[in-house]
């Protein structure tokens, strides 16, 4: 086997801090230094992580987190490198303002993913947060680069006050995205509220989003098709009430 | 060593280390790839006037090229490291940002040494373009009038080889030329190789320096013309009356020496009389390609 796999022996009974758990240089730990990692409990403190899940396999800088994580907040937060997968759910502000690495969730994430943490000015600075699911509202705030996606449906509020980087939708996003943002995109490939401070520019075919999309479809498999890579776009620049050197490209046809 | 009649003479063809990065072009449609292309490689035979020695390597089939559109390769190679960033800035800035519908890539990502185009390019986006990095490398989206110009930021460069060659020593002008073509078409498309000169041939081979102007660096190759049979050193024999040279610059020496014999196979025709090569007698080029050895078994 390889990589480390954490596996949850039952259902996590409260919210649950993992911030530290993959926080810094965490690729090179064994399978008992990443279980003596602190995990955060509502109303408990801190437990090791090995009371909570079984930890094994050897390290080659890939974790694979197996069971039910949704009550799992912050996890993978301020990651740095390698590649960490959730096989189910995750919790609230998965990813929070992660540097580099990848994660992917194969099913739903929760509220702030990819987001900055409420004391701090920039989300994620790097490094791609693939949801195979939904995200809930606030996803990518403060994002100042790298790049988040949804296979699934993005909540409210999403890429409020991005700074850069690229957030890629492929279902509906709910209202006000990208609200605040100075640079970075949005990309929408399915329905999508165009905020009433983004001023529409023209519709065209990016090249730069036949690269995004064919890299997601071959590392991730995610179900882009030939009318995304082909397809025309129409571009928004805004907001107007910040920069504007933001942008929503909006999948049309 | 004969094949088909024609002698394959006991020489060899002399080459130099040079900096080589590939470009890979995308278009809409192969036509318009193929038009940045040709404008890219212009003017670009020989380093002794030219600053670079460029060519088409192959076209490419849509599932090759990095954005999935018809796409081709194309050769830069300078002698010194130093000067191939400014080539290729100079160059794709001209004539591949000014082409519609193109993107222009890097095709040797694997390389260590990397140079910066795309970084420079963006400046004509005058503080409007933008970039994106996707897997670990960026790219940037300069506007212009017809949508957006999208460079890779970084280029690759390695050491390849310039000037591997074969002559054909023929009867006659006609049966030199058609030798020529056949070894051109033989050749192209071979991964990882370009023949820089017009349609892959050269008819004004060059000897190093001139007899009476002590600053030209190349002149006529007398030895070869058969015009100067009577009244110089010649090298032809008595029934040559025409010679055309194929230049092959590549990635390394494998290629060019892979080149070479399906060239030089395919120029075995009828009113070829020899095969030979250009070299300096082996004391300029750290690369030398045995015409004999390249030939192993095909005689």
């Amino acid at each position: 086997m390889s990589g480390l796999e954490v596996k949850l022996r039952g259902a996590l009974e409260a919210v649950a801090d993992c911030s530290a758990l993959l926080a810094g240089a965490w690729t090179g730990l064994t399978a008992a230094d990443l279980a003596r990692r602190p995990v955060s409990i509502a109303g408990r403190g801190p437990v090791a992580l090995g009371e909570l899940a079984g930890v094994s396999g050897e390290p080659d800088g890939t974790v694979r987190f197996v069971g039910d994580w949704r009550q799992a907040a912050r996890l993978g937060a301020g990651l740095t490198g390698g590649r960490v997968a959730i096989e189910g759910d995750a919790g609230d502000e998965i990813g929070l303002a992660m540097a580099g690495g990848s994660i992917e969730v194969r099913g739903n994430a929760g509220e702030r993913a990819g987001a900055a943490a409420p004391e701090a000015r920039r989300g994620m600075t790097g490094g791609e947060l693939v949801v195979h699911g939904s995200v809930g509202r606030e996803a990518g705030a403060l994002m100042r680069r790298g790049l988040l996606v949804a296979g699934g449906t993005v909540g409210d509020h999403a890429a409020a006050g991005m700074i850069a980087g690229t957030l890629v939708a492929f279902g509906a996003v709910g209202p006000a995205p990208g609200l605040w943002s100075k640079r970075g995109s949005v990309v929408a490939l399915g329905e999508l509220p165009v905020p009433s401070t983004y001023r529409y520019a023209c519709t065209y075919q990016p090249v730069h989003l036949r690269l995004l999309l064919s890299r997601l479809q071959a590392r991730y498999a995610l179900p882009v098709e030939g009318r995304h890579l082909s397809g025309f776009y129409r571009r928004y620049s805004g907001d107007l009430a910040e920069l504007g050197k933001g942008e929503i490209l909006a999948w049309t046809a | 060593m004969n094949i088909r009649g024609a002698f394959i003479e006991e020489t060899f063809a002399e080459a130099f280390t040079m900096r080589v990065a590939r470009i890979i072009i995308t278009a809409r449609n192969e036509r318009w790839a193929r038009e940045a292309a040709l404008k890219l490689t212009g003017f670009a035979t020989s380093v002794i006037g030219c600053k670079v020695e460029a060519g088409i390597e192959r076209q490419l089939p849509d599932g090759e090229t990095p954005d999935g559109r018809p796409g081709l390769s194309v050769l830069m190679m300078t002698m010194g490291k130093d000067d191939l960033p400014k080539r290729l800035i100079e160059r794709i800035g001209q004539t591949v940002l000014t082409c519609p519908t193109t993107a222009c890539f890097d095709g040797l990502p694997a390389a260590p040494d990397r140079l910066g185009v795309g970084s420079a390019l963006r400046f004509f986006g005058d503080g409007f373009q933008a970039s994106k990095v996707i897997g670990g490398e960026r790219f940037w989206r300069i506007p212009v009038m017809e949508g957006e110009f999208v460079v890779q930021e970084r280029f690759g460069m390695v050491k390849g080889v310039g000037g591997g060659n074969f002559l054909i020593l023929a009867r006659t002008a006609d049966a030199a030329l058609q030798a020529a073509e056949a070894a051109v078409d033989a050749m192209a498309g071979y991964p990882g190789v370009i023949l820089p000169f017009p349609g892959g041939v050269v008819r004004s081979g060059s000897k190093v320096g001139s007899r009476r102007i002590k600053s030209m660096i190349a002149s006529t190759n007398d030895a070869y013309c058969p015009t100067l049979r009577a009244i110089t050193a010649t090298a032809l024999p008595d029934t040559v009356n025409s010679v055309l040279e194929i230049v092959i610059n590549g990635i390394d020496a494998e290629a060019i020496a892979g080149a070479m014999r399906l060239g030089i196979g395919a120029a075995c025709r009828e009113g070829v009389v020899s095969i030979s090569a250009g070299n300096y007698g082996g004391k300029l080029g750290p690369h030398h390609f045995h015409l004999r050895k390249i030939m192993d078994g095909a005689a």
